[in-house]
């Protein structure tokens, strides 16, 4: 829609009047705000611009935003009020940018204490803007004052700037509990909102202060509508917290479902959109909140057309019958003068409509497509995708569809999104592979993103020479030698190698085009071509598997610190790839792109997803380990971590006392971690640690207890230990207690009463060691040559029957999670109907040992198993069958 | 336009507006200063040390001032340069019972008198040996020498010492400032230095 808009601007002659500034010019012109009389219309007008620079993503750099910022504290000496409040605009942008900001908050104080009523509201959220940590307490007094302010306004900017400074400075906001308590018994519907707001923050993280607060408020009633929506939004986040008291779901539940009933729209609205977003919804909870979304379809007012279509589209697939009975009204919806609306009702009818009618729904789609912004467009682009699982016979259709979007103009994201669709229609139906294949080889014939082609390029590779015409695919990626930029031309030689190491026939003509490749301007194309071309000249099958076909399995972040090792200690040895820690497998996610995360204080009501970092686990936990310093001088004998598991918790929730486990693997010692949570606030423990009772064989090295450990805080202790000589005794359970010196204290200060404490010990639940955290995944491009290139290894083979599963599809989602291994060829997925199955998982155990598994799976009273271990170690492949045993 | 009109709005003085800039240690009392000077309705009952700066306006004798009230603790000396440049005088307030600092004083005077801003004009200054009331106060006699200010030549400055609770003494320095500022622009002006050591020496 935003791309819309600007062309009618452009139509409409320029009516911005900002569109030519620049930015020397701008601060040439600030410089005026220095001078010794101020002229506040000037001045205003100068400061809109600096401020219209900085919206539309101008960057200013730190002396040059400094030096506005100061000659723009000059012209607090005018007593002109729009100026003053553009001042405090500017403040508040410049504030993260220039330095010694600070200097403005004697007379941001005085005018947020003073008698000017516009002054104050603003010169509060300024002075929040500049405040640090260590200015917090001289501001504290005038924040307290002013949460209390009779003037609606100052008390909410009150009280959202202390959400604000609640980041830096949590514990000290806490103490204005008993003014946020004050301001929310006001009569301003604002203020009660944003006090709750606070409120909330300051109790978040105790999980029974926010129970008491909510079932009191519930009770209470509330005069304000935004208040009630938090509420709601609250309950629903207790709700979801697994951990739940039993007693309380059923009032936030009905608490709920009472608000379908209030007689705002605002917070009817908010209760039917968290009642069809609850997990634990069943259908009789689900119709009252489904008429209300139905009802609100057919208003006249569009912003609630909108919410309650939007809403139905997104539970379109977790509650289909919900929305089915809303189809009458979806159907009304598909010709809504608003498009957006339009197009969420369609789609929605895509999810959940019968195969028959997609034709119908995807013709009316494709008379507005292209008037829809890209945003929109995603959102036909998902429908598809979810259509496509759902009617795998209907792919042709859509998929020429999709061929035909990705046609059209837009920008990448959208691109991105129909090419990923396209792939993962590819992947999961046989079928629809060859077109699609055939759609993005056209698309990156005329593709202005590289990051895309290179992706298609890949997947090409990947797939193209597993095809049944797989010469077809060679000129589309020659193509791109000769026409595109070096990244794409890269990844269209690797590509190329791909074809010529898995297919004979076109290995002549592969070799050929590399040899031309080697002539190529840029180097990192050259010198794939002439690595590619030199393996592929000795035509020796075992090279091509473990240089081409496989990619390369060791953390790119852990090579390139252990090459830089390896070149500042000379030495003759040659450098060992097998010390690199291996590349963890990202399991494979298609739903849900990654949600943003929300900003501090804002409650979101649907759950968002957990974040996706960008360092492995076994990096960060490298990191938190060489920072401490009993553990730093330890680490280089250890090696690098080979594995770290996920925590495991070794108590119940809301006990006095929280433990969790975390082990870290190294190739021949073992590292727990014991992340412990002391939630009594009138105990302080000191020399906390976990006295273990290992398995057989296992030696204690060494021990790390938490010297002190006050209420509410997580500190961790540590135990070493050596793996036993013998790799078949290493797996094994190991009793655990928690072990410490209580020393009575006052809960309000959190010191001691006097200094003698008294030993005690708290029973945790054992810790497990099996097979899983000592094993690394390893992705397999070509799994049934690695598994005949390890005939010669160690071979192990057992039948089991797992008696207890009741679908082949159960079985081999517990087995990969078992062994820890990676599937390879999408293995894990078992088609339906089928009654055998083979699972291929591939992976590597602590030491560098290779491990290949093949377990056929077949459906006869329960599940029956026959388990194949081809390991370079024979323990280890004992290892592997007695632990399913 | 004359060229003594021209003068004059050039140096901001057609309606007698002074903008001055009031430094001084933390604690010295700069704020309890100005406050003195503002009228009854805007007087603070309450003085806190300044975060940073701030800007107060009053009236003396028909001129108005535009004073900077710039905070003294140590964090925040660095940031009273960025103000020198378009003061036309400065209050250079001192705690005259504060010996153990003097010393810190007459280094930040140094730093002040010295940076270009400042050197290269002839700002009146005004230093208030303020707090005249403590027992152990020095004699501004005593402070301008701990702070050798005969060793300011090419300014205009003139101390004297001030109680800021009482008034006393504020009068008298304030309006030796209205004065100085009255003459800056005028031809003929000439640095003009007055005070009990000043008078000594000058003649
Ligand atoms: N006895 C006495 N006390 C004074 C006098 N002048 C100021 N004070 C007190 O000295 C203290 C500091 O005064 P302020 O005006 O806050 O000092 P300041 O120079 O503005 O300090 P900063 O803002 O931190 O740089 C206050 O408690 C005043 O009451 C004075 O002449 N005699
Ligand atoms: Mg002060």
């Amino acid at each position: 829609m935003a791309f819309k808009r600007d062309k009618k601007e452009e139509e409409d002659g320029g009516g911005n009047p900002f569109e030519n500034i620049e930015k020397t010019s701008v601060l040439q012109e600030a410089r005026a705000f220095n001078d010794t009389s101020v002229n506040p219309r000037k001045c205003t007008h100068i400061l809109t611009k600096v401020l219209y620079l900085l919206n539309q993503g101008e960057i200013l750099g730190t002396t040059e935003a400094t030096e506005v910022f100061f000659a723009m504290t000059k012209l607090f000496q005018s007593k002109d009020v729009v100026l003053r409040r553009m001042v405090y605009l500017g403040i508040r942008e410049l504030s993260s940018i220039a330095e010694d900001v600070i200097i403005v908050t004697s007379s941001l104080t005085k005018d947020m204490t003073g008698n000017e009523a516009l002054y104050r509201a603003a010169a509060i959220r300024a002075l929040c803007s500049i405040t640090d940590v260590t200015m917090l307490q001289a501001i504290e007094r005038y924040m307290k004052q002013a949460i209390v302010d009779k003037n609606p306004a100052v008390s909410s900017a009150a009280l959202v700037s202390s959400l604000h400074l609640a980041k830096t400075a949590g514990e000290l906001v806490k103490r204005w509990v008993n003014e946020a308590q004050e301001a929310f018994s006001s009569d301003n519907v604002m203020v009660q909102y944003h006090a709750l707001g606070l409120m909330y923050h300051i109790r978040k993280t105790d999980r029974l202060a926010v129970i008491k607060l909510v079932s009191r408020l519930t009770k209470q009633g509330l005069k304000s509508p935004f208040a009630v929506c938090l509420l709601i939004r609250i309950a629903c986040r207790l709700l979801e917290d697994d951990d739940s008291a039993p007693g309380t779901d059923s009032t936030l539940l009905s608490f709920i479902e009472s608000c379908l009933r209030h007689k705002t729209e605002l917070v009817i609205y908010e209760a039917a959109h968290a009642m069809v977003n609850l997990r634990r919804t069943t259908a009789r909870e689900l119709a009252p909140a489904v008429s209300v979304l139905q009802l609100f379809c057919s208003t006249s007012k569009p912003p609630l057309r909108f919410a309650a279509v939007r809403t139905l589209n997104q539970v379109a697939m977790s509650h289909p019958s919900a929305v089915t009975a809303c189809n009458l009204d979806l159907e009304n919806l598909i010709t809504d003068s608003n498009r957006s609306i339009a197009t969420l009702a369609i789609t929605t009818l895509l999810k959940t409509g019968a195969e028959s009618s997609v034709d119908r729904l995807m013709k009316q789609i494709a008379s507005f497509v292209s008037e829809i912004s890209d945003e929109f467009k995603i959102v036909v682009v998902q429908a598809i995708r979810a259509l496509c699982t759902k009617f795998p016979r209907k792919h042709s259709v859509l998929m020429n569809f999709l061929s035909a979007m990705l046609r059209d103009e837009g920008g990448l994201d959208y691109k991105a999104s129909i090419a990923d669709t396209i792939i993962t229609i590819i992947e999961s139906n046989p079928e629809a592979k060859e077109t699609g294949l055939a759609h993005l080889c056209e698309f990156i014939e005329d593709c202005e993103h590289t990051s895309l082609a290179v992706r298609i390029l890949h997947l090409l590779g990947r797939e193209g020479p597993k095809t049944k015409q797989p010469s077809r695919y060679i000129r589309f990626i020659y193509n791109r030698v000769i026409l595109e930029n070096a990244a794409v031309r890269g990844a269209a030689v690797a590509a190329m190698a791909q074809f010529g190491a898995q297919c004979p026939d076109l290995l002549e003509n592969v070799q050929v085009l590399l040899a031309r490749c080697q002539m190529d301007s840029d180097d990192e194309v050259r010198d794939r071509a002439t690595y590619y071309y030199t393996i592929l000249a000795l035509s020796k099958r075992n090279l091509y598997n473990s240089y081409i076909t496989e990619s390369l399995q060791v953390s790119i972040p852990a090579l390139e610190k252990s090459l830089h090792q390896y070149t500042l200690n000379a030495s003759d040895t040659p450098f060992d790839m097998k010390s690199v820690p291996l590349a963890a497998v990202e399991p494979l996610v298609l739903e849900n792109a990654p949600q943003k995360g929300a900003p501090e204080g804002t409650l979101l009501s649907t759950p968002a997803a957990p974040q996706r970092l960008g360092v492995s686990k076994e990096e960060s936990a490298l990191e938190l380990l060489s920072n401490i310093p009993e553990f730093a001088p330890l680490l280089p004998q250890l090696g690098p971590i080979f594995r770290t598991s996920e925590p495991v918790e070794l108590t119940e929730s809301e006990t006095e006392y929280v433990v969790r486990c975390i082990k870290h693997c190294f190739a021949r010692h073992l590292l727990l971690q014991f992340d412990c949570l002391n939630t009594l606030s009138d105990q302080l423990l000191e020399n906390v640690r976990v006295s273990l009772e290992p398995a057989e064989g296992y030696r204690i090295l060494r021990e790390l207890p938490i010297p002190k450990l006050p209420y509410n805080e997580t500190c961790s202790a540590f135990c070493l230990l050596e793996f036993p000589e013998e790799l078949t005794a290493s797996t094994g359970t190991f009793g655990a207690t928690l072990a410490y010196m209580v020393k009575d204290c006052d809960p309000a200060t959190g010191l001691p009463d006097s200094d003698d404490g008294y030993d005690d010990t708290y029973m945790v639940e054992d810790v497990e060691v099996n097979l899983a955290d000592q094993v690394q995944r390893v992705w397999k491009g070509n799994w049934a040559a690695a598994w005949e290139e390890a005939a010669n290894l160690c071979e192990l083979e057992d039948t089991y029957a797992l008696t207890s599963m009741r679908s082949l599809q159960e079985a081999s989602t517990n087995i990969v999670q078992f062994l820890g291994l990676q599937p390879a060829d999408r293995s894990e997925r078992v088609q339906e109907g089928k009654s055998s199955h083979t699972l291929y998982l591939a992976g590597v155990f602590r030491g560098g040992h290779d491990v290949l598994v093949r377990a056929k799976l077949a459906l006869a009273d329960g599940v029956t198993m026959q388990l194949t271990v081809r390991a370079s170690n024979p323990d280890v492949a004992e290892l592997v069958t007695s632990a399913v045993g | 336009m004359g060229l003594f009109d021209k003068l004059v709005t050039l140096f901001g003085l057609r309606k007698q507006e002074v903008k001055v800039l009031v430094v001084g240690l933390n604690n010295s009392g700069k704020t309890t200063v100005l406050n003195h000077f503002k009228s009854e309705d805007d007087k603070s009952t309450e003085i806190v040390p300044t975060v940073g700066f701030n800007i107060e306006k009053f009236k003396n004798q028909n001129v108005g001032f535009t004073a900077l009230d710039m905070s003294g603790q140590g964090r925040y000396r660095d940031l009273w340069e960025f103000y020198y440049k378009d003061c036309q005088g400065i209050i250079f307030v001192v705690d005259s019972s504060d010996r153990l600092r003097l010393a810190v004083v007459r280094h930040e005077l140094d730093l002040l008198l010295q940076h270009p801003d400042v050197s290269s004009r002839a700002l009146p200054i005004l230093f208030l040996a303020n707090k005249m009331d403590q027992r152990d106060a020095l004699s501004s006699v005593k402070i301008a020498s701990g702070l050798g200010l005969d060793r300011i030549l090419d300014k205009p400055w003139h101390i004297c010492a001030s109680n800021a609770i009482t008034g006393e003494g504020l009068e008298e320095g304030v309006t030796w400032f209205t004065q100085q500022v009255r003459q800056v622009g005028q031809p003929g002006n000439r640095p003009n230095r007055t005070g009990p050591l000043a008078s000594g020496k000058n003649n």
